[in-house]
């Protein structure tokens, strides 16, 4: 077989991995000086107790568990994108299998913090093994994590051999010794021949079979978490496979965005990361939002129409109450992602229509936001039928306008179009999960009604863990490459067999 | 080894695997077994012992369980009659009491030019107020000495009224004014008694409740909650309650019937049902004949008006529904169900609706009472019953004095008698009389906090600041200990002697505060001190008080009940049950039913429906002597009970709302329940609040206001302004506002203070001109959003 | 064995709160500070409060008003969600029908406190303190099963803890019975809320003894339970007023 991997490539995916600059060091920097705070209040937090939080009777779950569920459903892109493209045998997926594996795995590890980080007595947790009830949801749960993370970070590590082993055999020479140590140990002999080639991709098709169940029961079970305990708003058929759909719609969104924060850190990788992604990807994101939409609209039509007198009153704090702006604001951010990416795949006519011009655009986003604040707020001054009434068609006319405006910009930049709806996905599933956890708790049967909003803790808590997300992601990839190096090259090898 | 079909070791492994199947079954049931291994460790030494609970009047019965020297858990004491068994949050709550942090430790004085408070020792306090009294004694002016108290029953009262008495002051002034005393005295101008009547509650079939507050408040809750709850459901047939109030309430609400009236209206609504009462001849004839006074138009020629005269041309249905709101049909309705389905009581508000700055509010418990008259429920069965007490051993005659001769001669401080000729103590006018210059010299404060629990309480500090020598016994730094210069804290009922009647069941009783446990703190009982105190001033007080302790005091006033003293400490309570109703006319019926008490009026047994006892007051009185005490009625008809519309402190234009200040269940009456933590916590329960003070007021009224839940309000009196949240409650008239008693202190301690505001503070703090009784329902406010 | 059984008669209770009082001072429940308690942190095993729980706007018009209030201790459900959602047993039915609570085993991970429909779970947000000399007052008894605290000893931060009928007391009567020689008899044992009622309004015994007060008193045509939809299977018996 020829050389497919080029010196260049060498220089590309490898010798990043042993700059250590300032880039890095400031990256890093950032990312303590944003988790730290939450680190210190956690401390704070295990010595007072979770009074510290603002959760309550009845609200005794909060941002925790949001962030729980949300961190369970981003791992969802790792089962996704390696192990069912894997496959389908298609082929765009190559590239980007490293860093969708991994974020399965960092997902699942920061899910599993805020457990910890939710519980009254985390230095109990022996207990669900010495006491475990398996009847429990709970357990089905930390079974069912644990189960994923190790099948997941398994399939990360098959995936990661044969770089390993690469980088073992490009270590360059005043890398330190503990460096090439690492490398040697951890490639586990690899040398490349054909049957441990035939092995590992044995073992990594069956990996990525057993892995597709177990990401399914994952979020299923997270579901079942909540709709086992007979609350009203919780009690639903279509809880599973909605919680399956949102965690594969929001884990492609960070996908996106992560591939997208990788390619930009390293430049080089552009030429393995292209286009081509984007725009195949974008099609299962669009795919994925119709499904969510489809299933959004189930569950609000049915329990709005169906006369349940303890569910109606939670539904109804999401359609008028006081979770209104996070249940809208999560369909207008979801409506506005589903136009973009239709936006994309769309030829791009140039128009002389001042209504597609991007100043229209902008100009209409920023009044769309100022009447969606006002309509949140509720300002009092605004308070009568046909303000709110007028607010609301004014909402919906500059947002049409917005989004038709900025059409043709989107058009015309897929990576930042294709990254800001993934934001807005991440930020509209979070609030999902918001919208589906809080109305229930703070609409208790019989204590009354309540509200809740994060503390301080929570929400440095809430950024450390996203900074604690993406420390990992840095890290780990100063030290493994993060595109899949051998996947290339057997892509590669695949297009000259074809081609040639 | 042959194969055996099944071995030994095979069955056992059966059973194994049969337990493990129940094991996982079990669990799959969600079932355990907790009882084999169930271990209870507990405190070493314990015992039981029986008093009485301090911590509103009722004086209910306990049973102290104390740990290892520890109180940690009261109980009811099933012996005694008034709770039999229950105890209320008040009395669960008292170990927070007995415990609390903010507890005074030792006798203290201020030095008054700096404010600041030092420990002193006992003999030196007994030392000052000794030289101070015999100071005053040597000066003639003993009177100079004043003596304010709370609700301070038993042989306590006789005894600090002895001591006053022996050093020549008349002048122990009670806090009835603020509560009871009006309905005292609506007892007493009709049927002679000057006391509560206590109502066979278990027995009555109907029961009208005026604006009684029966569940939470009152003279004795608990005893009325037994009652109450006994003819619901601890009977074979349950009777029914009608409550008239402006507000529902708790009482109201789990009434029959709840009749929102027209506030300082109820003497109209009683009047017109006896209207129809006599109308339809449903009146008790035997009784109201030849057993009341007054019923028919008397003297000679029948020239003097009697009751049914007067209530037939005054009180038609329809007048009266344009005076109450109440529509005429449901005053017949009521006054047929009253009258029909006996046996029935009428019951007197205790303070709501009598306390409205008129003599209206006298006339409207004298009204109430006589419906009770009309319908013969006088003395009977399921009616109202006469309070009889326990024999107590007389005290000596006081040595001859005549310092103190000279002294118990002089008018009393609070005017009863003299600036208010009906009233017997009128405990807000002591600040009055001290501020236009009455001479107090010494001020002793025994169970009372008037600078926080008077009508225009900021007066009160003022006024004590004029006295050179206030004296508190409070256990707590309360808004009036900290006016005082000496503190000489009392332990908690806990942790002393003393005693109470046993009241509101009719039949007498002695209960029993014993030390459950040694004073934890550096305390004295008042009594001790006062035993003390005598005994340093020497001369004829030392010589009026030969005990050497006031459980010795105790124990000789108690000599005769019937049980001695070890049996009393140990049963905590005794009493002679059974009440023994007397018939009528009879000697008893004379002697302790009707007309008893009577100073002036005939004490013939007549029940009078016509009040002779007031014709003695105001019968000579002119036209404007008579509007002058606010009375409109001219002749016989000043002494019969008539609607006396009531005067309000604010024009109702500019002041549309009535205040309430309603006392609750959760913290009672007494200043330092407010500082028990757990009272705070529950105190709010029926507008979902805690730790604070609110106002109640009816949702139509807060829309028309702009106002929603929990709104901050400013609420505006003629005296003054006061600031809270409001909150939304549809049980109550639009025309009234409520606010809870004993929140919004600026003392007593770290879980009262600063917890909302006192409604007091702006409420009109004038006296009745006959009686000396507080205002507390004739204030209008507005209010309007802060 | 005993199936016990608490039954409330509405009609009878006053709402006076001494029922919320008598739990506190018998299990040591802690009163926190007033922010917290006005932030829905306090913990009142048997609570009392006015229904409806939810301000409603057709909950009608003066004159035409009723309040209602309803007293609340645990239902002990024979089909208790809590049980079903603990993942560590720490929360369990006992041979006769207490649904208890182990304190040294709870996680705090608050699933029972949230599958529970009748709110009656309670979380020590802080760990639970009296101040000064107030701890003096705390009730010395400590149940432990098996090694495990079980109250009414004071609970540690973290843990859930809830209205047990006041079970020591169960024990405790046991064993007095057992050192008088004698047996024990139903009506020995009663928690403190039922003990302390100012209107007589709870009885408390065993529902499987035909001929106990509550057994009858729950063939009444007024009785009932609460929430008597929500699948629990309340054992808990409410008389209905009127």
């Amino acid at each position: 077989m020829q050389p497919i991997l080029t010196a260049q490539d060498r220089e590309n995916l490898v010798s990043p991995l042993f700059k250590f600059d300032r880039q890095f060091w400031m990256t890093i920097a950032v990312l303590s000086v944003i988790t730290l705070p939450g680190l210190a209040l956690y401390v704070r937090q295990l010595f007072l107790g979770l009074g510290v939080t603002d959760l309550n009777r009845p609200v005794f779950w909060g941002a925790y568990l949001v962030n729980f569920i949300f961190l369970i459903g981003i791992s969802m892109a790792g089962t996704v994108i390696s192990a069912v493209l894997h496959l389908l045998h298609i082929e765009w997926r190559r590239p980007i299998t490293r860093i969708a594996e991994s974020l399965t795995v960092f997902g699942l590890m920061t899910a599993g913090l805020q457990i910890i980080m939710d519980m009254g007595r985390p230095d109990r947790l022996i207990n669900t093994i010495l006491y475990g009830r398996l009847q429990a949801p709970l357990m089905w749960d930390i079974a069912s994590l644990t189960l994923y993370l190790l099948t997941a970070s398994f399939a990360l590590y098959l995936q990661l051999i044969p770089d390993i082993a690469f980088m073992r055999d490009s270590t360059p020479e005043n890398a330190p010794t503990w460096r090439k140590k690492l490398y040697s140990t951890l490639s586990l002999g690899w040398r490349g021949n054909k049957e441990q080639w035939t092995r590992l991709e044995k073992a990594i098709t069956t990996v990525s079979v057993i892995l597709i169940p177990i990401g399914v029961s994952l979020h299923t079970v997270t579901s079942w978490l909540f709709s086992t305990t007979v609350q009203p708003g919780w009690k639903s058929t279509i809880l599973g496979p909605y919680f399956v759909v949102g965690a594969i719609y929001s884990g492609i969104g960070l996908l996106f965005i992560a591939v997208t924060f990788a390619t930009q850190y390293n430049h080089h990788l552009k030429s393995y990361i292209t286009d081509t992604f984007y725009k195949n990807l974008g099609w299962i994101f669009i795919v994925m939002s119709f499904v969510w939409f489809y299933f959004t609209l189930n569950e609000t039509l049915v329990v709005t129409t169906e006369q349940e007198t303890l569910e109606f009153p939670v539904m109804a704090a999401k359609l008028f109450g006081e979770f209104a702006p996070a249940f809208w604001g999560m369909n207008v951010l979801m409506v506005a992602t589903t136009w973009i990416l239709i936006a994309l795949k769309v030829p791009n006519k140039a128009s002389s229509n001042p209504l597609f011009k991007t100043t229209t655009g902008l100009v209409m986003t920023v009044l769309a936001v100022v009447t969606f604040i006002a309509l949140a707020l509720n300002i009092p001054t605004l308070h009568g039928a046909f303000v709110e009434l007028g607010l609301l068609i004014a909402f919906i006319v500059f947002f049409v306008l917005a989004l038709l405006g900025l059409t043709g910009w989107f058009q015309a930049h897929l990576i930042p179009s294709t990254v800001i709806a993934s934001a807005f996905v991440l930020f509209g599933m979070w609030l999902e999960r918001w919208n589906i956890l809080m109305p229930t708790l703070t609409h208790a049967r019989i204590i009354p009604y309540t509200t809740y909003f994060p503390t301080v803790t929570e929400v440095a808590l809430t950024i450390s863990t996203f900074g604690i997300l993406t420390l990992i992601f840095v890290v780990f990839y100063k030290f493994f490459p993060s595109i899949s190096i051998w996947e290339v090259e057997a892509g590669r090898a695949l297009e000259i067999k074809n081609g040639g | 080894m042959t194969k055996q079909p099944l071995s030994r070791r095979d069955v056992l492994k059966l059973g194994g695997v049969a337990a493990g199947s129940a094991a996982t079954l079990a669990a799959m049931k969600n079932f355990m077994s907790a009882r084999a291994g169930s271990q209870i460790q507990t405190a070493v030494e314990e015992n039981v012992v029986a008093s009485t609970c301090h911590l509103c009047s009722a004086g209910c019965g306990i049973l102290v369980r104390v740990a290892d020297g520890k109180v940690v858990k009261l109980e009811g004491n099933p012996m005694h009659p008034v709770n039999q068994g229950s105890l209320c949050p008040k009395g669960q709550a008292a170990p927070e009491l007995l415990y609390n942090p903010d507890r005074i430790t030792s006798p203290m004085k201020r030095d008054r030019t700096t404010g600041q408070w030092t420990p002193i020792q006992w003999a030196e306090a007994i030392q000052l107020t000794a030289d101070k009294l015999s100071a005053l004694r040597e000066a003639g002016h003993p009177e100079q000495a004043v003596l304010m108290h709370g609700d301070t029953r038993g042989q306590m009262r006789s005894f600090l009224t002895r001591f006053m008495q022996a050093v020549g002051s008349p002048n122990v002034v009670s806090h009835e004014s603020l509560n009871i005393a009006a309905a005292k005295l609506g007892m007493y101008l009709t049927q002679g008694i000057y006391n509560l009547p206590a109502y066979d509650l278990e027995n009555a079939n109907y029961i009208l409740s005026f604006g009684a507050n029966l569940l939470e408040a009152g003279a004795n809750p608990q005893r009325t909650i037994a009652g109450w709850t006994f003819g619901r459901r601890g009977r074979a047939n349950r009777n029914k309650i009608v409550v008239i109030d402006p507000r529902q309430g708790i009482h109201g609400a789990k009434a029959d019937e709840w009749i929102p009236i027209k506030p300082g209206t109820d003497a109209a609504l009683a009047l017109g049902m006896a209207n129809v009462i006599i109308k339809s001849g449903l009146v008790d004839a035997d009784f109201v004949k030849n057993y009341c006074f007054g019923f028919d138009n008397f003297a000679s020629g029948g020239e003097r008006k009697g009751f049914r005269d007067f209530v037939l041309e005054n009180y038609d249905p329809i007048r009266v529904e344009q005076i109450t709101g109440v529509p005429s049909t449901m005053i017949a309705r009521l006054a047929g169900e009253f009258a029909g389905n006996g046996p029935s009581v009428a019951i007197m508000p205790g303070k709501g609706g009598l306390l409205n700055g008129g003599f209206g509010g006298v006339y409207t418990a004298m009204a109430v009472h006589m419906l009770n008259a009309l319908v013969g429920s006088i003395e009977k069965e399921g009616g109202v019953m006469t309070q009889r007490y326990m024999p107590c051993a007389n005290y000596p005659k006081l040595p001859s004095d005549s310092t103190a001769a000279k002294g118990l001669k002089t008018e009393r401080i609070d005017g009863a008698g003299s600036k208010f000729p009906l009233g017997r103590n009128s405990y807000q006018s002591v600040a009055d009389a001290i501020l236009e210059g009455a001479p107090v010299e010494a001020l002793f404060l025994y169970d009372a906090n008037p600078a926080f629990e008077t009508p225009g309480n900021k007066r009160v500090a003022e006024a004590f600041a004029k006295v050179p020598f206030v004296v508190s016994f409070s256990s707590f730094m309360d808004e009036s200990a900290e006016l005082a210069d000496l503190i000489l804290p009392e332990p908690t009922f806990l942790e002393r002697w003393g005693d109470d009647h046993v009241e509101g069941l009719g039949y007498p009783g002695i209960s029993l505060y014993q030390p459950v446990i040694e004073p934890l703190y550096d305390t004295l009982n008042t009594g001790d001190f006062f035993i003390k105190v005598a005994e340093a001033m020497g001369g004829s007080v030392a010589k009026a008080f030969p005990w050497k302790s006031y459980e010795e005091v105790l124990q000789f006033r108690l000599k005769d009940i019937g049980a001695d003293w070890e049996l009393l400490k140990e049963l905590g309570v005794w009493f002679n049950p059974g009440y023994r109703f007397a018939k009528r006319g009879s000697p008893q019926w004379i002697e302790s039913v009707v007309g008893a008490e009577r100073l002036n009026a005939p004490r013939d047994g007549y029940f009078d429906l016509y009040s002779r006892e007031l014709n003695c007051f105001v019968g000579k009185m002119k036209k404007d002597e008579l509007a002058a005490l606010g009375i409109t009625m001219m002749g016989d008809g000043a002494n019969l009970p008539h609607y006396e519309a009531t005067v309000f402190a604010g024009d109702e234009a500019q002041y549309p709302f009535m205040l309430n200040v309603v006392t609750l269940m959760s913290l009672g009456p007494r200043s330092d329940a407010a500082n028990m933590p757990t009272l705070q916590e529950i105190s709010g329960m029926t507008v979902r609040e805690t730790w604070d003070s609110w106002l109640e007021i009816n949702p139509q009224s807060a829309e028309a206001l702009g106002l929603v839940e929990n709104d901050r309000v400013n609420i505006e009196s003629p005296f003054g302004r006061i600031s809270t949240q409001v909150k939304l409650v549809a049980g109550l008239r639009p025309d009234v506002v409520n606010m809870p008693f004993n929140q919004g202190h600026t003392a007593v301690g770290r879980y009262a203070k600063g917890r909302g505001v006192n409604g007091l503070e702006i409420i009109n703090p004038a006296s009745e001109p006959l009686t000396g009784l507080a205002s507390f329902t004739n204030t209008r406010v507005k209010v309007s959003k802060s | 064995m005993a199936n016990w059984c608490m039954v409330i008669d509405l009609e009878k209770c006053v709402a006076c709160q001494a029922c919320s009082v008598a739990c506190r001072m018998e299990n040591n429940t802690p009163v926190v500070s007033p922010e917290e308690a006005k932030n829905g942190r306090a913990i009142r095993w048997n609570d009392v409060f006015p229904l409806p729980v939810h301000i409603a706007p057709e909950q009608g018009e003066y004159p035409n008003v009723k309040t209602h209030y309803a007293t609340r201790p645990c239902m002990h459900c024979e089909n208790a969600p809590c049980v079903k959602t603990c993942p560590v047993q720490a929360t369990y039915i006992d041979e006769e029908g207490i649904v208890r609570q182990n304190y040294d085993r709870c996680i705090g991970c608050r699933f029972c406190t949230v599958s529970c429909p009748y709110g009656v779970r309670y979380f020590n947000w802080y760990a639970p303190q009296w101040e000064g000399t107030l701890e003096n007052h705390l009730n010395p008894d400590e149940l432990s099963v098996n090694g495990s605290l079980e109250g009414p000893a004071v609970r540690p931060v973290g843990v859930v803890e809830k209205c047990t009928y006041c079970v020591h007391r169960l024990v405790k009567a046991r064993e007095r019975a057992a050192a008088e020689g004698r047996e024990f008899r139903a009506d020995e044992y009663v928690p403190a809320c039922v003990q302390t009622c100012t209107g007589k309004a709870r009885y408390f015994g065993d529902l499987d003894d035909p001929d106990s007060t509550v057994s009858q008193l729950s063939k009444s045509l007024r009785a009932t339970h609460l929430l008597e939809d929500s699948g629990a299977h309340p054992k808990t018996l409410y008389l209905a007023e009127g």
